[in-house]
């Protein structure tokens, strides 16, 4: 696909983070992109988008496209401070959301917590209506009832209310009516009703959806109003979209109503960053290694395509709380720059997972913390500069890091401390890795045969590390790694995806039916995408549909092209299950029946990008280290004299040997001994990992 | 810990530890993935594990909670059947009851791994089959009628698969296909669990990584030891016991514990506990041991990984043969499950004395689960189906109330099934899914609320249940209240029964519009329930957790029918009135 004309205008991303504010430009006139970073501002977060757009020499007046991802979302529920939300639920079943699936992860621990629910028990209200599985109804909804329980809420002074019905995904028109009614009786009101969010089985996970739609409603509803004044107030004339957890586009204006689209903006939009890295440069399969002070995340590009999943957990496998909506299918342990290194009571050494985050942040930040961390750790290693954190607006303290790291592990375990230091990396760097081998190994996917795109403040520092543990022989830093999130919005297209839960076994499916569900999903998508009023180049809509032997309760979801279902050809449509279900699953049973269990659509409407070229800041191909610094090395069992180079003074075509550090801005590249790097055409750092352990 | 073990790099232990944990971790990802039934990949009915050359457990993923004990018993009793005559290539299987100590179902395949002709340890995935033939329905009396017993036995010789045998399983189950796709997948577990110790041992050395296992085992036992020795020394005793054994109806089954803690060390005596049944609730030996050493890590090691044998040194397990956990061929054994929670509740509550702060009161203690069978009018399909596991109350800490709405302490990370797929898949109208109120114990801190389905039939179909503990209700501790039992009722004709002796259904038809309930119980309350602050009562209340009635009875407190507003006034003179006379020796808590 020939690459479209940019029409006129900035494009203009603001990825806001818990610690930044990043902004990046795209000037398609020019070809020019530019960056800025401010602290976040969480009492007002307009304030820091204002402050970084500022730093990056831009004016909202001339952008033609605002693109926006945020924290607000998901800190709302992380945080609890969202609305006074009540539930409306069918009768018998108020309490499905307490209830939830029964599970017990930690399952010897006698003080293990369950999932707290956004909406207290005396806030659910029940409806004597039901549906049946087939999508009829058993007990037609009682308006007069649904009014009553309306003049009960506005009562109440609820800000949001939720509505999930059971079987809504068959048939939603009781749902759909009671929001009618509800709304006509609560003006001012944010109700959801949950076949809005998803039409997919699951009464519990929907309703946690749902709920959470409710619960994060109205602040950031009123979030996003208080950035479209800020919009209108500095004249912009164009589209505000926001970022979905999809990685894809959707309009203010709909991101108002379904609100729980927004939670992962930010790690989603990493792996399309990555995604569009990975299509520049003719890569087909890697993994985005995304460090930051208490985490490092993953998500997988397999064939071009960023993959994603159809429900995700906000706030941890244990005691998080299911949203069933399309999301970027991201990994994540609890292993960052604030990682405290410990030793227990018996003589082990750990790291992670808590963090000293922030405040009171690292040993050597001299704030407060006297426990040493993975920063710590790399700053008695020489791996980065004291004088150059975060660009030089902040100086380490390298005594206070090895005072914290003798104390707290040399010490008690009778180790040197540098000896220690090594150790904390190397132990961080494996628990990394199975963030990014646990991505790949649930899709029966080899991380060995993927490339590992390093970005975040502290992923190109530990990616050689972590690639040697997978055995993954490539490693592509970008440009600007720590502005990754908000370059890979200006990637972004608008996407809506759509799922209809509709059990059927194939061989007797009326393939008509399906074709006009599909059909209908569609229609909706493309007229989302005509609202928008962004300029589309081209609308691309994907099929796939969750399919599973009989008798089987897990489903995989199958991408299908459209042809196959109108043509009918179930056999081409059993096969590519078999195909499926086989890599997926590592075995396949031709000769069960399959049945269909969700028809999904995604309808995307593909925006201009901006063109995989540097500009010309420069660098030269063989550039000059402008010092040399003394760095530990596990493989050389001492300090070695490494050069280091400024990011901005390596240019295309130059090569570099490990060891090596490339600093810049917000971040440092490490090369470790037997590494080879080479910069390609568009200033990516392209590293051959070298054999051997650390 | 031990003086004389050679000094490991602490580093290198902690990347060995990770590595197993991660190793143990993939074993489990590549069984569920590539399962064919449900039971291993939902209710992960499933353990696998690396265990040393000498049978001890390394690391197990899980799985069932109470599997801790099974595969490391099987792969000693593998060692003990065959001596030197384990080589590289081969593959050990039983599914022997009185040897796992569980049912036949449990096919455990341990594969030997051989670093350059020494053997190292051995990589080892338990699975529960859905079919292991025997009889469909209703109560076994011995172990014949469970199914196909396979001893001690190679599957593979030196690389050489053992046809005779898979001929044999494939004629003897129900469903040999899905077995087949199951045994596939064990199979693929150990291979990789293998595949990556070995990784292991050439990334940092055999002795490397065998010393720090013997170094994590060391820190795990001084761990063990630390925690035991903050225990108070002395004899504590407990009872409870099961309704019947599903054959001797209204015979109660007596449980009694003794626990006896010196120092460092902790015993668990089940002497006392009930000699095995008639019916299908027994368990072997290893049972008996792994429901002693779960009580025992939840107390200890809870949040401790690997889970591996150096946290059970400090304990001994004193077991007879011929108990309900120490049954003797030909006992049945194909409910195994239920009654060993119990014990491990029954220790709780005899070391509450001892240490109020890291035990809880009495769980509901079963499953739940209905197993239903029909036709399927609209595909015409005889179908077999379970409702549940439904989850129960779990019993009040000294400072927090229970859970409402768990999986029992024999299940795990298990889930239940959304009810619009179950209706979606069977003939079946759920009239409710919901909490239980009042069935908590009252207390300072009150237990966690049961669960209630009503489940009509669409179409006419057969109920069984196994359902236990209706007559021994979820136990309070420290003055706390009990909780309401689990039960089982019918509706026929419009009429519920309820006035069944146990909550065991066997063969019940059901019509179209008749309908069954599962009840599960709640968790028993902590403390007199008059030191409950009124806020947090007035709370449960609002909420519906606690009936006005209820508040009024257990707690003292006055609240309005229709409002729910506490009257405070009246609740103040209410409880201190209670109090006088508790304190007069009167019954505490109304």
């Amino acid at each position: 696909m020939a690459e479209p004309e940019i029409p006129g205008g900035l494009r203009l991303a603001a990825d806001i983070g818990g610690t930044f504010t990043d902004i990046a430009a795209f000037d398609p006139a020019t070809g020019a992109l530019r960056l800025g970073k401010a602290l976040s501002t969480p009492s007002h977060l307009v304030d820091g988008i204002a402050a970084g757009v500022e730093r990056a020499d831009v004016a909202f007046s001339d952008a033609a496209l605002f693109l926006h991802g945020s924290t607000i979302a998901i800190n709302t529920m992380l945080e609890r401070t969202g609305a006074r939300a009540a539930l409306v639920i069918t009768k018998g079943f108020r309490d499905i959301y307490e209830i939830g699936r029964v599970n017990r992860p930690d399952s010897y621990n006698l003080f293990f917590k369950k999932h707290r629910p956004l909406i207290e028990r005396a806030m659910c209200f029940e409806l004597d209506e039901r549906m049946l599985a087939e999508g009829e109804p058993l007990k037609p909804l009682d308006e007069t009832e649904v009014r009553a329980l309306g003049e009960k809420l506005a009562a109440l002074d609820v800000e949001a209310v939720a509505i999930l019905l059971l079987h809504s995904y068959r048939n939603p028109d009781h749902e759909r009516r009671t929001k009618a009614i509800l709304e006509s009786c609560l003006p001012g009101a944010f109700v959801t009703a949950s076949y809005e969010l998803s039409q997919e089985y699951r009464e519990f996970e929907r309703c946690s959806t749902v709920a959470a739609n409710a619960y994060i409603g109205p602040g950031v509803r009123s979030y996003l109003d208080g950035i479209g004044d800020h919009l209108e107030a500095q004249s912009f004339p164009g589209a505000f979209l926001v970022v979905q957890s999809t990685g894809g586009l959707y309009d203010v204006a709909q991101a108002r109503h379904d609100c729980v689209h927004m939670l992962e903006s930010g790690p989603a939009a990493g792996v399309i960053a990555g995604r569009a890295l990975a299509r520049a440069v003719g890569i087909e399969n890697a993994i985005t290694f995304d460090m930051g002070g208490t985490t490092a995340k993953s998500g997988v590009i397999y064939g071009g395509e960023a993959l994603t999943t159809g429900s995700a957990k906000i706030g941890g496998y244990e005691q998080g709380l299911p949203v069933q909506i399309a999301m970027m299918d991201i990994f994540e342990v609890g292993t960052g720059g604030g990682s405290i290194a410990r030793t227990d009571a018996q003589g082990a050494l750990r790291v992670g997972p808590e963090s000293a985050g922030a405040s009171p942040g690292p040993a050597c930040y001299g704030t407060g913390g006297t426990t040493p961390t993975v920063t710590d750790a790399n700053l008695i290693l020489g791996r980065i500069a004291p004088d150059r954190f975060l660009g030089g607006t902040m100086t380490l303290d390298p005594d206070a890091a090895f005072e914290a790291m003798k104390s707290g592990i040399a010490d008690p375990l009778g180790m040197d401390v540098v000896e220690a230091a090594a150790g904390v990396l190397q132990i961080a760097a494996t628990a990394m890795s199975f963030a990014v081998k646990g991505v790949s190994t649930e899709r029966g996917l080899d991380a060995g045969e993927f490339v590992l795109v390093a970005c975040g403040g502290a992923g190109p520092l530990h990616a050689s590390a972590v690639a040697r543990e997978i055995g993954m022989r490539e490693i592509v830093v970008p440009p600007a790694p720590g502005h990754f999130s908000a370059i890979g919005m200006l990637h972004a297209d608008l996407r809506y995806d759509y799922v209809r839960t509709w059990f059927a076994r194939l061989a007797e499916a009326p393939l008509d039916e399906v074709e006009r569900l599909y059909g209908e999903m569609e229609a909706e998508g493309r007229a989302a995408v005509a609202a928008t009023g962004a300029e589309v180049s081209e609308i691309v809509v994907g099929r796939a549909a969750d399919m599973r032997y009989v008798g089987q309760e897990h489903a995989v979801t199958v991408d299908l092209a459209a042809e196959l279902f109108a043509a009918g050809d179930r056999a081409a449509i059993k096969q590519r299950f078999d195909e499926v279900h086989g890599v997926r699953y590592g075995t396949s049973a031709p000769d069960e029946p399959a049945e269909l269990v969700s028809l999904r659509t995604t309808v995307s409407g593909l925006l201009p990008k901006p063109p995989a070229v540097r500009g010309d800041e420069g660098g030269s191909a063989d550039p000059a280290p402008f010092e040399t610094r003394r760095i530990y090395f596990s493989e050389t069992g001492d300090f070695v004299a490494a050069p280091v180079y400024a990011r901005a003074d390596i240019g295309a075509g130059a090569t570099l040997d490990g060891p090596a550090v490339i600093e810049e801005a917000a971040s440092t590249t490490l090369l470790l001994p037997g590494d080879r790097l080479r910069v390609d055409e568009f200033g990516n750092l392209r590293i051959r990992v070298g054999s051997g352990a650390l | 810990m031990n003086g004389d073990r050679p000094r490991v790099d602490p580093v290198v232990t902690e990347l060995v530890r990770n590595g197993v944990i991660a190793i143990t971790e993939e074993m489990k990802t590549n069984l569920t993935r590539t399962a064919y039934n449900m039971i291993i990949y939902e209710a992960l009915d499933f353990t696998v594990g690396l265990f040393t050359a000498r049978g001890e457990t390394v690391s197990i993923g899980l799985g069932l909670p109470m599997f801790i004990r099974g595969m490391a018993e099987t792969v000693k009793a593998k060692l003990a059947h065959f001596g030197d005559d384990i080589v590289p290539g081969d593959i050990l299987l039983t599914n022997d009851a009185y040897i796992t100590g569980s049912h036949l179902n449990h096919l455990t395949f341990s594969m030997p791994i051989f670093d350059n002709g020494t053997l190292v340890g051995f990589a080892v995935c338990m699975a529960h089959w859905p079919d292991i033939g025997g009889t469909l329905d209703g109560m076994t009396t011995d172990i014949y009628s469970e199914g196909l017993q396979i001893p001690i036995l190679k599957y593979r010789r030196a690389g050489k698969v053992n046809q005779d045998l898979l001929d044999i399983l494939r004629m003897n189950v129900r469903l040999p296909e899905r077995a087949m796709g199951d045994l596939r997948a064990q199979l693929t577990a150990i291979s990789s669990g293998e595949r990556r110790f070995l990784e292991l041992i050439r990334r940092y050395g055999r002795e490397a990584v065998l010393d720090s296992i013997a170094a994590i085992m060391d820190q795990s036992e001084a761990a063990a030891r630390e925690r035991t020795l903050a225990i108070p020394d002395g004899v504590y005793e407990a009872e409870s016991f099961m309704d019947d054994d599903g054959v001797d109806i209204a015979q109660p089954v007596p449980i009694r514990v003794k626990v006896i803690v010196e120092g460092e060390r902790m015993t668990v005596d089940l002497s006392d506990v009930s000699e095995q049944v008639k019916g299908f609730y027994n368990s072997g030996v290893t049972t008996g041991f792994a429901c002693s050493q779960v009580a025992f890590k939840c107390l200890t090691s809870p949040t401790d990984y690997p889970i591996n044998d150096g946290s059970f040194r400090n304990l001994d397990v004193v077991v007879p043969m011929g108990r309900i956990v120490s049954a003797e061929k030909p006992a049945p054994m194909r409910w195994w499950m239920t009654f060993p929670m119990t014990i491990v509740d029954t220790v709780f509550k005899a070391l509450a004395p001892a240490i109020p702060d890291r035990i809880v009161a009495g769980h509901h203690a079963d499953l739940i689960i209905g197993m239903l069978n029909g036709v399927n009018p609209d595909t015409s399909e005889f179908y077999i189906a379970f409702i549940g596991p439904t989850g129960g109350g779990w019993g009040a800490k000294q400072a927090e109330d229970g859970n409402s709405a768990t999986i029992c302490m024999n299940d795990g990370d298990t889930h239940n099934s959304p009810v619009e797929q179950l209706e979606a898949k069977y003939p079946l109208l759920f009239e409710s899914h919901a909490l239980r109120p009042d069935s908590c114990g009252a207390g300072r801190q009150r237990g966690g609320l049961g669960i209630e389905n009503v489940v009509q039939a669409r179409a006419p179909l057969t109920v069984n249940t196994q359902i236990d503990r209706v007559h021994c209700a979820p136990w309070g501790l420290a003055g706390g209240g009990d909780a309401t039992g689990n039960s089982v009722a019918l509706r026929r004709d419009g009429t519920w029964r309820e006035d069944f002796p146990n909550a065991k259904v066997f063969t019940a038809r059901l019509g179209p519009g008749e309908a069954f309930a599962l009840r599960s119980g709640g968790g028993g309350g902590f403390g007199p329930s008059l030191e409950r602050p009124l806020e947090a009562v007035a709370h449960d209340v609002r909420q519906g957790y606690v009936t006005p009635e209820a508040a009024f009875r257990d707690y003292g407190v006055v609240c309005d029918a229709d409002t729910l507003a506490v009257d405070v006034e009246a609740s103040e003179n209410i409880r201190a009135a209670k109090a006088t006379l508790a304190a007069a020796g009167e019954t505490p808590g109304g």
